[in-house]
């Protein structure tokens, strides 16, 4: 009885070991089928913007379309495109603006689908403050010195029919801090940005001028972007990240709380609360489709009216045929 | 000092910066690396010299930030590192502090800073102060703790009163470790008001130039810009060797008593 007890024991375990070899070598075998993409953030830490990736990755759509996706976050902002290009990345979330000074340094990147379809970029005040383009002369606005920022303040300053020495710009770190003791007047940035921060700091919601009513060019803010050599060669990746990518933004939008749900359990440390993270979400989703309802579409209009803003502005000096900035070829 | 001696401490450094500056061209050629990516040794220097107009008055604001923030922080170092060593109850105290507060990272510090301060100078000079006071302290500190006791106690029997010990004894001790401390201050001087710059600057700043370029692809601006970041940092450390070469005669006495020896003896007829 007890030698067949111990028969039975170690038969038993020699079946265990071998069930977990089995599914150990099975699991192996399905990591080692996904094709591995390094996505890289347009900024040093993670915000509710990666959300679509956040999703793909933790809801499976990914795996679904034979990806495994790793995130990578620049150093600093403005450097993705540079991470692409030296193949530190193989697809990148960037601004047009980024895309289109990449363009004129000639280096070798295409956006492959917009992220966001509207300009949502403006000025944001204090909750009762007054903020007009009349008040905005002698006044402290604050930027975050990238290249989109640098792109639009001109077109402000043109609408207001004021000079850059009008103002005063202040370049720093963070806004939020700054505009709640009075140290700057107005701080720059997009709606699903500026109305959460500023709301949580006050319990109000900000005044702003956003868009066409700041006098800024209508064209989308962000897109996703890979070089012209990783979309020859992996054309078939770039095909399926979107694809994934859609059903996930799909997803994250009808299922908001489980979205950011995920994005604070891949990202615990992001610095960013859940109310935070829920109303940028929130205010996002209505970005991310056109007039049609359509995801991710790129047209050679906006691409032109960019590149003419961007030229009268002198942050470009030519502009190119819109083909030059992106294609539709890889959308699902 | 012997003439090969000389030329070996001037044309040495000159050879190795040169020799840097081959590797650098090297790797931008032989790597076919991208103008976006890195620059051409001549086109970070071009970057510099085509812009002077717009980046001299950036530079000079930077160098305004180091200068001011230095000396606050030399002052105030060397004068903490006399207090301490003269108050041992306030080194007890105040020395965990002093730690402390080079345990706080300086990007968290420039926040707050500015909002008291504002966007001017003064958090930028607080910050390279912030830097600079704690190397100096603890040189000093450990030169005036190294002083020879029996010296000391030899003063004390002459009479010297404490102030005429510290002026005669203790003070030419701790000025060879202060310059040690001095030197490390000026070489982190200029990252500290760069720090500052970064974390909140009104209108521009070499730092924000620095980071327009960056974002505008222009790797050659960004490399300039590093190079006259870097020229100040180097002419502030080399200003602060001559000023130790000054100060501290004796620490070229081994030549002087080579010359001597070299010397003819003095004959004296008894």
């Amino acid at each position: 009885m007890k030698r067949n007890f111990l028969s039975l024991s170690v038969a038993g375990a020699v079946l265990a070991l071998s069930s977990v070899t089995v599914l150990s070598a099975g699991s192996i075998a399905s990591a080692s089928t996904l094709t591995a993409v390094k996505f890289v953030y347009d900024f040093p830490g993670p915000d509710m913007e990666i959300i679509p990736v956040v999703v793909a990755q933790k809801e499976g759509f990914f795996k679904a379309n034979g990806l495994n996706v790793s995130v990578e976050f620049p150093p600093s902002t403005s450097l993705t495109t540079q991470l692409l290009t030296t193949g530190s990345g193989d697809i990148g979330f960037i601004t047009t603006s980024d895309m289109a000074v990449a363009v004129e340094a000639k280096a070798p990147v295409i956006s492959v689908a917009n992220y966001s379809m509207t300009n949502n970029w403006g000025l944001f005040a204090k909750p009762g403050s007054t903020l007009t383009l009349a008040s905005l002369k002698g006044k402290k606005i604050f930027s975050w010195g990238d290249t989109w920022t640098n792109a639009m303040i001109p077109f402000v300053l043109k609408k207001a029919h004021l000079k850059a020495s009008d103002i005063t710009i202040v370049t720093g770190a963070n806004d939020t801090p700054l505009l709640m003791n009075g140290t700057i007047n107005f701080t720059t940035s997009t709606t699903n940005y500026a109305i959460p921060g500023i709301t949580e700091a006050t319990k109000s919601a900000p005044v702003g001028i956003v868009g066409a009513a700041a006098g800024v060019p209508n064209v989308p803010v962000w897109v996703y972007a890979v070089t012209h050599n990783y979309a020859n060669q992996h054309g078939k990746n770039v095909r399926a990240f979107l694809k994934a990518i859609k059903a996930a933004t799909i997803w994250a939008s009808s299922h908001q709380t489980k979205a950011v749900a995920d994005f604070m359990a891949a990202y615990p440390k992001s610095g960013y609360s859940k109310f935070y993270s829920t109303k940028g979400w929130a205010l996002t989703v209505p970005l991310l489709t056109n007039s049609a309802g359509k995801y991710f579409v790129q047209t050679n209009k906006q691409w032109t009216t960019l590149a003419t803003a961007l030229k009268s502005v002198k942050l470009i000096k030519s502009v190119p045929a819109p083909s030059t900035y992106y294609t539709n070829k890889f959308l699902p | 000092m012997t003439k090969k001696k000389l030329l070996l401490n001037i044309f040495g450094p000159i050879l190795s910066v040169v020799v840097l500056i081959g590797i650098w061209q090297a790797i931008v050629v032989w790597g076919n690396v991208a103008p976006y990516i890195a620059p051409k040794p001549w086109d970070a220097i071009n970057a510099v010299t085509s812009n002077w107009s717009t980046l001299a008055p950036l530079t000079w604001w930077t160098i305004k930030e180091t200068v001011y923030g230095y000396l606050v922080g030399a002052l105030l170092g060397a004068f903490l590192g006399v207090v301490l060593n003269k108050i041992p109850l306030m080194q007890r105290v105040l020395y965990p502090l002093l730690i402390l507060t080079q345990a706080i990272p300086i990007i968290a510090l420039a926040p707050p800073l500015v909002m008291i301060l504002g966007f001017g100078v003064m958090p930028k000079v607080v910050i390279v102060a912030w830097i600079v006071f704690f190397p100096v302290t603890v040189s000093v500190l450990d030169g005036l703790n190294h002083v020879d006791k029996d010296l000391m106690t030899l003063a004390k029997v002459f009479g010297a009163n404490s102030l005429r010990r510290f002026v005669v004894l203790e003070m030419p001790a701790a000025v060879t470790q202060l310059f040690s401390g001095l030197k490390i201050g000026a070489t982190y001087a200029v990252t500290g008001a760069i720090i500052g710059e970064l974390a909140a600057s009104s209108g521009s700043s070499l730092a924000l130039y620095q980071r327009s370029a960056s974002g505008s692809l222009d790797a050659a601006g960004v490399y300039g810009t590093t190079l006259i970041m870097t020229a100040i940092g180097i002419v502030w450390f080399l200003l602060v060797v001559g000023a130790e070469y000054i100060a501290t005669p004796w620490q070229r006495r081994s030549t002087a008593r080579q010359w001597r020896r070299g010397a003819k003896p003095v004959v004296t007829n008894n």
